[in-house]
């Protein structure tokens, strides 16, 4: 037998080894940020540095709080990030359940176009839209800026959706239909409830994305109050640059801006990772 | 059905479609074609008066920051793909063995990439620039230095600041990588390993034999989008280096940006916009090509 127990024990060694060097490598990184985001002054410059603080400085947080911006990034970032999930879901379910049902000439070309929009930079389309938002007077402004994010969503949102109303059977609307409901009825009632999982993973993705986006508003926003918080904590390394006697605030601040990233991630990952998995083999 | 009747229901079809062709019309096929023609122009940002010339383009290549930019950008892909892969690939093995064998952390272990995956692009520069600083908060030189070695300059230095955004951004990308190839291997046929191991193959000989070859059509996929996101990097590096020392990890980018934002050229920034444009283009087609195929295997 090639399986003797002695082999098997090997292979499980070897796993735990590199589980043990990816959470190092992978978590050790975010846990040097909470170490330093807790220390006092003295503790940021002691050497040899120590993983944990003298006594943790929760008052680094409470000082962010107080004397940056940061508080008020993220309740920008919070209200852009709701109306545009809000936005981009209004828009995308119809165009997807479209996108499944309807057969028309012209579907595959379209489709294919979205899948390019999808994989375009962010930094091609923002150049002439800034000259566009001068002359507009929408700089500065946040519902032109979640007009764009709402463009970016779409094509990502339209195929994940469209994947999900693909795998639930026809028969279902026009049993629907013959009941007499139109398609919209048939659609909000039948077909939205069915597709559930997928409009929530459409809402996780989409919240991560918008949470997330920084060059749109880097360029389009230049207002400190008005900015969302991926360029309020960027502003805010650049304010403080390397100073060490921020450091411990910055850490701060960059662990106030990924937490509700991390956190939605956490608390759904088992739902995320099988979205992930049946959307990577689906395309 | 009557004319009309056709011409109602086509119109109810497309009222379906409207609004998202709408958005996708006006923020994006707009701005896409307005691209190229800003290209053709001299365009700044605040002046509107511009004329129509080919002088961008050639302005664009014949500067060797430019060329610099194009070389670095390479270079940064290339190291993208050739570290990202095999990275994602050793991890879904080891998450998909684990999970075969019952090992108690598998989920912690691809929780644990999935965070790096999870943290904007911002705040992987920020985190990293503060892990590589040479001031006490930068714990790698720590380590470096408890090796026995100087300090490194990390984004001071040249050739280190190119391995830096080069590390930070396949830190923040293998998760993508192992995601892919954990699909895959999934899909891989328990028979065919069961065949091999009756046939006394080895677990070596089972990962050339097997593995690689089922995995291929995904990782060729993987390639593909790993080429496209790590060309269009830009966020991470802007927090990172912002394209420093002297401009050395300024990828295509940042050099757009720099091009329309610093100098104010729309012209300029636009050609190596359409540059990036094509590159992206004739990846998805290749992307697109390859699901094809994929799907003709699949069935």
């Amino acid at each position: 037998m090639l399986h003797t127990g002695r082999n098997l024990d090997a292979t499980k060694i070897l796993i735990y080894a590199s589980y043990l060097i990816v959470i190092v490598v992978f978590w050790g990184p975010v846990t040097w940020m909470i170490s330093l985001s807790l220390k006092t002054i003295p503790d940021i410059l002691a050497y040899p540095p120590k993983l944990f603080p003298s006594r943790p400085a929760i008052e680094n947080y409470g000082t962010i709080f107080v004397q940056s911006t940061i508080p008020r990034n993220m309740v920008n970032s919070a209200k852009i990030t709701v109306i545009t999930v809000a936005g981009t879901l209004l828009v995308t379910v119809p165009a997807a359940y479209g996108f499944s049902r309807f057969r028309f000439r012209g579907r595959t070309q379209i489709l294919m176009a979205i899948l390019l929009f999808q994989m375009i930079s962010t930094l091609i389309i923002i150049l002439p839209l800034y000259r566009y938002f001068i002359r507009l007077n929408l700089l500065d402004t946040h519902h032109g800026l979640i007009m764009i994010y709402i463009t970016v969503q779409i094509p990502f949102t339209v195929w994940l959706l469209k994947g999900f109303f693909d795998s639930i059977p026809k028969s279902l609307d026009d049993a629907a239909r013959i009941d007499g409901a139109s398609r919209l009825q048939c659609v909000i009632r039948v077909i939205v409830p069915v597709a559930m999982p997928g409009i929530a993973a459409a809402v996780l993705f989409n919240t991560i994305n918008a949470w997330s986006q920084f060059l749109i508003p880097f360029i389009l926003i230049g207002k400190g109050r008005l900015q969302p918080i991926s360029v309020g904590v960027a502003k805010y390394a650049e304010t403080v640059g390397e100073a060490i006697v921020t450091t411990h605030l910055l850490a701060a601040a960059s662990l106030m801006a990924m937490l509700p990233a991390i956190a939605i991630f956490i608390a759904l990952q088992r739902f995320i990772v099988r979205i992930l998995i049946s959307g990577a083999v689906k395309g | 059905m009557t004319r009309i009747g056709a011409a109602r229901e086509l119109g109810s079809r497309l009222a379906w479609l409207a609004p998202a062709i709408a958005f996708l019309a006006v923020f994006m096929v707009l701005p896409l074609l307005d691209v190229v023609r800003l290209s053709f122009t001299t365009a700044s940002i605040i002046e509107p008066e511009y004329s129509y010339t080919l002088s961008s383009y050639a302005k664009v290549f014949g500067d060797k920051d430019f060329l610099w930019s194009l070389s670095i950008t390479f270079i940064f892909v290339a190291a993208n793909c050739v570290l990202q892969i095999p990275l994602g690939l050793l991890i879904a093995l080891a998450v998909h063995a684990g999970r075969d064998k019952n090992v108690y952390g598998s989920i912690l272990a691809r929780t644990a990439v999935l965070t790096a995956w999870i943290i904007p692009g911002v705040l992987v520069g920020i985190l990293w620039k503060t892990l590589l600083s040479s001031a006490s908060s930068g714990i790698i030189n720590h380590f470096v230095q408890s090796l026995g070695m100087e300090r490194i300059p990390f984004l001071l230095d040249p050739v280190y600041a190119v391995i830096s955004i080069i590390v930070a951004n396949v830190w923040g990308g293998a998760a993508f990588c192992m995601i892919l190839q954990y699909a895959g291997l999934q899909r891989i046929p328990a028979e065919l390993y069961e065949v091999s191991r009756v046939d006394g193959a080895r677990a070596w000989q089972q990962f050339f034999h097997i593995t690689l070859p089922q995995l291929k059509p995904i990782l060729f996929i993987n390639l593909v989008l790993i080429t496209i996101s790590s060309f269009n990097t830009f966020d991470m590096i802007a927090t990172l280096t912002s394209g420093g020392p002297a401009g050395t990890t300024e990828v295509l980018t940042l050099a757009a940006y720099i091009q329309v934002f610093t100098y104010w050229n729309m012209g300029r920034g636009a050609a190596i916009a359409v540059l990036l444009l094509v590159i992206t283009v004739v990846m998805t087609i290749v992307y697109y090509k390859l699901f094809q195929l994929d799907e003709d295997i699949a069935e």
